[in-house]
């Protein structure tokens, strides 16, 4: 025991000293942490590693459009996001980040593979299913697919949408139909949400989450 | 723990005033509205805080504990405080020779106690949690008068690291800590179980934080070193020991009254396993530790092995939590088992109370064994309004040794007059020499902002000291027990 305190307390006297690398730092506020490092050591404990999150109340990143990622990330540090997830986990984690690890955080899981998915049946949520691909003409509903893809694979700014949590989705078309304050990056996205009944968001969430 | 050898002393000096540069350090800038870990991360007490209701973690929370507190940016000032405020009633205080001794403070709203912490990141591997807590009930002088005290409350300083490859994600770490599972990132444990801080004066004595939770025969005010691992965020394991504190380690006793310490014969080794599973929005986790200590009869006196009590702990715990924003549900379960060993002297001693016939007592026990389960269940909406319920059935063995009342040899009555050649005591007295203790809480509880917690806790017994009905000899019933414990938490 005397040596084991010996060995802990002349452990800590080196971290005191700054022995400690920033290869595997938790850091926030070293621009010298990349953005691999900050998605292992920080984003994965709500994200997941590789961007595969196991709670539904945190999106799953993987494959996500880059562009997508880092105009959100901007808009958390800059806390022009105003949803209650946003401000409440995001603005103390991003509000540090530089340009460049923000664009790195983008990049990394950008790369990261998209967990496998088989197309979704074709009786799950028929609603949702047309929603998606055709709209709501009658109620001046676009199709997601129109700017999200066929399959849900985003393009630049717009986000990929294929393997997210069905919870996620829900709350935020939700927090889109409240209004484009909470999301500016989804003013785009706030007519369209308003047009959209609680049914319909569950339905599409159904069917989005399964693709 | 021991002094450590000479080879050590300028290490140990220079830890000392590292630690001391570390807490003191950054004066000049004001303080932030929330507490330090929330200024370090910049996060909401949600984030880490199961619907905000500390000190209850998410599985993130869990993640920023395991790490050792080293996410985020490390705080110029790293220092919080909280302070609670409280009124505690009891259902009945009739039975008693003196209500205001026996109740102290009774309906009455009192500052119950506050706690300065320090600590978080102080580099990328190494983070710390101190408490030091002011109890202004602490001791009461023969005019009834009472007097505060300050003294060290839990402490845990970590060296950790955090692997990450292509196949593993394993946390790997280092804590020395003052009181066995103040380490443990999950609430089952005996250290983290129990919350709300419980006031000193005697009214305090039946609401919820005074029932039975689950605990080790070694408590506070010990020093311990554990190393963990927690493997791909499924497999957590803990291996360690604790011993008497002393020597660099005096810092984690401080203020602390020799009566109060544990004085442990060698190491007390603990142990700790976890098994846990993340889908959809919920965390499940099973788990089992146990701990064997030897802990001397008299703090001040450690010299003779015969006045040691022997404990050996075990329990298994489990916990599951369905967090999706603005759900918080948790339910959690214990079960302990504790075998304690008495010193010699206290064995085979014939009790000075007799039976109703006057006839002699059985000879006290060598050994007794005691059986907690503990359940709790609570929501939380919007990390603002939530509630919860909770049961606890202690049983154990029935000895001689733990009565506290009965019949006195000379008069043959039960008295607590402290002429009687066996006075009794009232209130909490004990006639039957069973721990048997039983009963539910109900609380609820108001966030009106992250930092604040205002609750309300109904404790309900149907079983004290062993009976229903007259425990203590002088016809108390368990239910005269029954409390209500209002109180407000800030912390800043």
């Amino acid at each position: 025991m005397r040596s084991l305190s010996c060995i802990v307390a002349l452990s800590f006297l080196a971290q005191f000293a700054g022995c400690a690398d920033t290869s595997r730092s938790r850091s926030l506020d070293d621009p010298k942490v990349t953005g691999r490092v900050m998605a292992e050591q920080v984003c994965s404990n709500c994200h997941g590693q590789r961007g595969l999150s196991p709670s539904e109340n945190f999106p799953n990143l993987a494959a996500q459009q880059a562009d997508y990622i880092d105009g959100e990330l901007r808009s958390l540090r800059d806390k022009h996001r105003h949803d209650p997830a946003g401000a409440v986990y995001m603005w103390g984690i991003a509000r540090q980040l530089t340009d460049a690890q923000i664009a790195q955080l983008a990049a990394y899981y950008a790369a990261q593979p998209a967990p496998a998915a088989s197309p979704p049946p074709l009786d799950l949520s028929p609603a949702g299913r047309q929603l998606f691909m055709e709209g709501a003409a009658d109620r001046g509903v676009l199709a997601c697919a129109g700017c999200h893809g066929q399959k849900g694979e985003g393009n630049g700014s717009i986000p990929r949408l294929a393997d997210q949590h069905r919870a996620y989705l829900l709350r935020q078309l939700t927090v889109l139909r409240l209004g484009p304050d909470n999301r500016p990056m989804g003013t785009v996205m706030s007519p369209v949400a308003h047009k959209l009944s609680d049914s319909d968001m569950r339905a599409l969430a159904d069917y989005i989450s399964s693709m | 723990m021991p002094d450590l050898p000479a080879k050590c002393s300028n290490a140990r000096r220079l830890m000392v005033a590292g630690l001391l540069l570390v807490s003191l350090g950054g004066w000049q800038s004001p303080a932030s509205a929330i507490p330090v870990f929330n200024r370090q991360t910049g996060q909401n007490c949600q984030a880490c805080h199961a619907g905000g209701q500390f000190p209850e973690l998410t599985p993130y929370g869990r993640m920023f504990k395991l790490t050792g507190y080293t996410i985020g940016s490390r705080t110029e000032i790293p220092l919080a405080m909280m302070a609670v405020a409280s009124r505690s009633s009891v259902r009945n205080t009739s039975k008693s020779d003196d209500p205001s001794a026996d109740f102290s403070k009774n309906d009455k709203l009192i500052f119950a106690g506050a706690s300065v912490f320090a600590g978080g990141r102080i580099t990328d591997n190494f983070g710390a949690f101190l408490q030091y807590t002011y109890d202004p009930y602490a001791s009461q002088d023969a005019s009834g008068k009472y007097h505060g005290h300050a003294a060290a409350d839990n402490m845990d300083l970590r060296l950790v690291d955090h692997f990450v490859g292509a196949s593993h994600d394993v946390v790997v770490g280092a804590s020395v800590n003052n009181n066995p599972s103040v380490s443990d990132p999950w609430n089952t444990a005996a250290a983290w179980m129990q919350y709300v801080p419980v006031p000193s004066p005697s009214s305090s004595q039946f609401i919820d934080g005074a029932t039975p939770y689950p605990g080790f025969g070694t408590g506070g005010n010990t020093s311990g070193l554990t190393a963990y691992a927690f493997i791909d965020q499924t497999l957590y394991l803990e291996a360690g020991a604790y011993r008497s504190t002393r020597g660099v380690l005096a810092f984690m006793k401080l203020g602390q009254p020799t009566s109060a310490l544990t004085r442990v014969q060698g190491n007390a080794p603990y142990l700790r396993a976890a098994w846990n599973l993340a889908w959809g929005a919920s965390s499940l986790m099973i788990g089992a530790s146990t701990m064997s200590s030897r802990v001397y009869d008299d703090p001040a006196s450690t010299g003779d092995p015969t006045t040691l009590h022997r404990f050996r702990d075990s329990s298994i715990d489990a916990q599951y939590q369905w967090l999706l924003d603005p759900h918080a549900l948790t339910l959690q379960a214990v079960a302990t088992r504790q075998f304690h060993r008495y010193p010699d002297a206290l064995a085979g001693q014939l009790p000075a109370f007799v039976d109703a016939q006057g006839n002699p007592l059985a000879p006290s026990s060598p050994s007794d064994v005691l059986r907690l389960l503990r359940v709790k269940a609570t929501y939380t909406w919007r990390a603002t309004y939530g509630g919860g319920f909770s049961y606890f059935d202690l049983s154990g063995t029935t000895n001689s040794l733990n009565q506290t009342s009965g019949y006195d040899p000379l008069t043959g009555t039960i008295t607590s007059s402290p002429a009687a050649a066996a006075p009794s005591t009232r209130v909490n007295g004990n006639v039957t020499g069973n721990p048997r203790t039983a009963g539910e809480t109900l609380e609820a509880y108001w966030l009106p902002l992250q930092n604040l917690r205002i609750g309300a806790q109904y404790t309900l017994y149907q079983r004290y000291n062993g009976s229903a009905r007259n425990y203590d000899g002088f016809g108390r019933s368990a239910a005269d027990n029954d409390s209500l414990f209002v109180y407000a938490w800030f912390s800043y």
